[in-house]
């Protein structure tokens, strides 16, 4: 038994080196290249000859306005859709939660958009949302038409475009926070539902007395992972309306996008990539340590 | 106990037998070999460049002389071809878009082509391509064709309007565009197209800086590092408070659906490539006119430019790698072939014999206003930033917002980049 556990560790680095050797060569690597960088001035065509700036990258990009926008705008974003998002499929999968085959059918139609690829969604949604020309308009304005509200140019008020599309997000990523409710909702226990019944409990009561406590970790969990993909906003926004009206709609990531290959500013984006991984890091952490205390 | 022990030795044989495959491949060639790039265009465009490659690997078979030539997606091909730059991985000669030249140069990763043709043979160039390729009195690049941009019309539907056109040579001027437009939509009609769905920041300002230009307007100034006072200038915002005027009074669509309005019979007029005019030829016939673009000022303008091919600095042979270029260029073993396959306008004067269409219109207007008046993009390494600029503040004013504004906005932001960047190593130049 010991002479096994012996040669079971000596295996072992042989084991992970092609795990560690690809993380290291894909991730760790470039993420310290990108350390490196992002205290130079280097230039994408020409990062050899890159000069030493020390934290000027990092200093200029805090108190660039046009950043701190697209931090906003993301933020923003994040505010829009998490919440609702998280709601909406709480709710959801409240409502699809039947053992009936016929109502696997809704829980394939909600979880559709999931799939289907975000470009596609994208030029859909911006077809849905064209604001009136003449007598012609998108789906969006004619349907509140009939409720008698006036036609928007949703993409292209400044005031309006972000919300416009996390709506179209917040229905896109809908599916998926969905399924993992669901998941979680089979996990409830049945007895404590029937008791709860028996007690007198109403629908509304049993939700938030017994479900909504039995769900706390998935809560928590869903709630990390969409503020995550939510501060990755790019797709969207670069498709629908490349950042504008103005700044109003530009995000971190196409920020980042932009400054390596359009400004080929490579410092600068290393800087600014450092500090997005930094954001979701703390998000993370703070979100884990929450989850964590409810779980205690 | 036995398996682990040879777990290392596994590993050992696996990395070899990958490390030898791949000096294997290395040793494979023989001769001389050029590496050459090229972005896939549509597929009968990228047949044409394999042919054009055999034919000059027969033809250079007796100096074993090879072209390799690899094929990346036009989507984001510029970045790939960066982060080649980056990693030093370019290939011996690649194409690249027109207005990107500088940068390259900039960056110093293109070696000068001047060398390796003859003044004759420049002068067999249309001037536009000369002029894309020209970098601080150096040329870097040379393309096998070029483009154009013109407003096709309906006669049929202008005729019923009672809107008559300039005559061929002649562009309108803003107030007479507008004139028409207005008789037009009095007849019923849409206008004009500006396919302002384009989801391409390049069309923006590939399509409308002549109006800019046309107004003695510009993108930014000759240093290629002005932009502040200059794309804002009182010539410019009144160039795109004309151009708005199309959008207030519903002349053009901002949001259009329809790709193409102009050839299912919707719109009467079309601003738009020389790619369009096959299409727009099999569906009019003789009812399709075409006339140089509107102007602001007292001259018409009108853009230029394509793909073009350059030769690495680091390539390992320049001789080799200019003999790519120049037979990519040739009017017989390059333009001829690409442009039978992409339908783009002849680089080479001498090749126009073979495309009898250029000597009717709409044709011999893009030939015309080629040889005559159109301008490349500004040639400065901040391009990129530029026209993503350019382009989001066209869309904006399209919208509704307030021109001189914007536009102050745009220098602002344009201007951030260039100052930041003026120093950087690879903008220098």
């Amino acid at each position: 038994m010991i002479a096994w556990k012996k040669s079971h560790r000596r295996a072992a680095p042989w084991f992970l080196l092609p795990a560690l050797a690809l993380l290291g060569v894909f991730v760790v690597w470039p993420m310290l290249r990108a350390l490196g960088w992002s205290f130079t001035n280097a230039d994408l065509l020409d990062p050899e000859h890159a000069r030493w700036i020390g934290g000027e990258n990092y200093s200029s990009l805090l108190g660039d306005p046009r950043f701190r926008r697209a931090f906003g705008n993301t933020a923003l974003f994040a505010l829009m859709a998490v919440p609702v998002q998280t709601f909406a499929a709480f709710l959801l999968a409240l409502w699809v939660n039947r053992p009936e085959p016929a109502w696997r059918w809704l829980r394939v139609v909600f979880f559709v958009p999931v799939v289907v690829s975000m470009p596609v969604l994208a030029v859909v949604w911006t077809m849905l949302y064209q604001p009136a020309q003449g007598a012609e308009m998108g789906l969006v304005n004619a349907a509140l038409g009939w409720l008698g509200i006036r036609p928007q140019a949703w993409l292209h008020d400044p005031q309006l475009a972000l919300a416009a599309i996390a709506f179209m997000s917040v229905w896109q990523g809908l599916g998926l926070q969905m399924m993992v409710f669901l998941a979680g909702l089979q996990n409830v226990s049945r007895a404590l539902l029937d008791a709860a019944r028996i007690d007198g409990a109403s629908a509304v009561q049993r939700v938030v007395h017994v479900i909504v406590p039995a769900l706390r970790n998935t809560i928590g969990f869903v709630v990390v992972v969409t503020t995550i993909l939510s501060f990755r906003l790019f797709v969207q926004p670069y498709l629908m309306t490349r950042g504008g009206p103005g700044n109003s709609t530009r995000s971190i990531v196409q920020s980042i996008y932009e400054m390596t290959f359009l400004d080929q500013d490579l410092g600068r984006a290393c800087a600014a990539a450092l500090l997005f991984l930094m954001l979701v890091g703390a998000l993370t952490l703070l979100q884990r340590r929450w989850t964590r205390e409810e779980r205690a | 106990m036995r398996f682990f022990s040879r777990t290392p030795l596994l590993v050992c044989v696996v990395l070899g037998a990958l490390a030898s495959g791949l000096a294997h491949a290395r040793g494979d060639e023989g001769g001389s070999v050029v590496r050459v790039w090229c972005h896939q265009g549509q597929e009968a465009e990228n047949q044409a460049m394999r042919t054009i490659a055999a034919a000059f690997n027969r033809a250079h078979a007796a100096g074993h002389v090879r072209a390799e030539i690899t094929f990346f997606p036009d989507f984001q091909y510029t970045e790939k071809v960066s982060i080649a730059a980056a990693a030093h991985d370019l290939p011996d000669a690649f194409d690249l878009d027109g207005p990107l030249v500088a940068r390259f140069v900039a960056a110093g990763l293109l070696a000068p082509l001047d060398p390796w043709f003859s003044p004759a043979e420049l002068d067999d160039f249309l001037p536009t391509i000369r002029a894309q390729g020209t970098i601080d009195g150096h040329l870097y690049a040379l393309g096998a064709f070029d483009s154009a941009v013109v407003l096709y019309y309906d006669r049929a539907l202008l005729a019923r309007a009672g809107v008559t056109p300039p005559p061929e040579h002649e562009a309108w001027t803003w107030d007479e565009f507008l004139a028409a437009c207005r008789r037009l939509r009095a007849a019923g009609l849409e206008p004009v197209t500006l396919h302002m769905n384009e989801t391409a920041d390049e069309w923006f300002t590939y399509a409308f800086s002549p109006v800019l230009w046309s107004a003695q307007g510009r993108l930014i100034a000759t240093d290629g590092r002005t932009v502040r006072g200059v794309i804002d200038s009182p010539e410019n915002v009144r160039a795109l408070q004309a151009w708005q005027t199309l959008f207030k009074e519903h002349f053009a669509a901002t949001d259009p659906i329809d790709p193409d309005p102009f050839d299912h019979g919707t719109v009467a007029m079309d601003w738009s490539g020389h790619w369009l005019a096959p299409a727009h030829l099999a569906a009019k016939g003789a009812r399709l006119g075409a006339m140089l673009l509107p102007r602001v000022g007292p001259h018409p303008a009108a853009p230029c430019g394509s793909w073009c091919w350059g030769i690495s600095a680091r390539a390992s042979d320049r001789r080799l790698a200019a003999e790519w270029d120049r037979w990519v260029t040739d009017p017989a073993h390059g333009v001829e072939p690409i442009v039978r396959a992409n339908g783009a306008v002849p680089a080479r004067r001498s090749a126009f014999a073979a495309f009898p269409e250029y000597a009717r219109p709409p044709y011999s207007l893009f030939r015309y206003q080629l040889e005559r008046f159109a301008r490349p993009r500004p040639r400065t390494p901040f391009y990129a930033t530029v026209t993503q600029q350019f382009a989001a503040a066209l869309r904006d004013i399209a919208h509704g917002a307030a021109v001189a504004p914007r536009l102050h906005v745009a220098a602002a932001e344009i201007q951030a980049v260039i100052d930041r960047r003026a120093g950087a190593p690879g903008a220098k130049r």
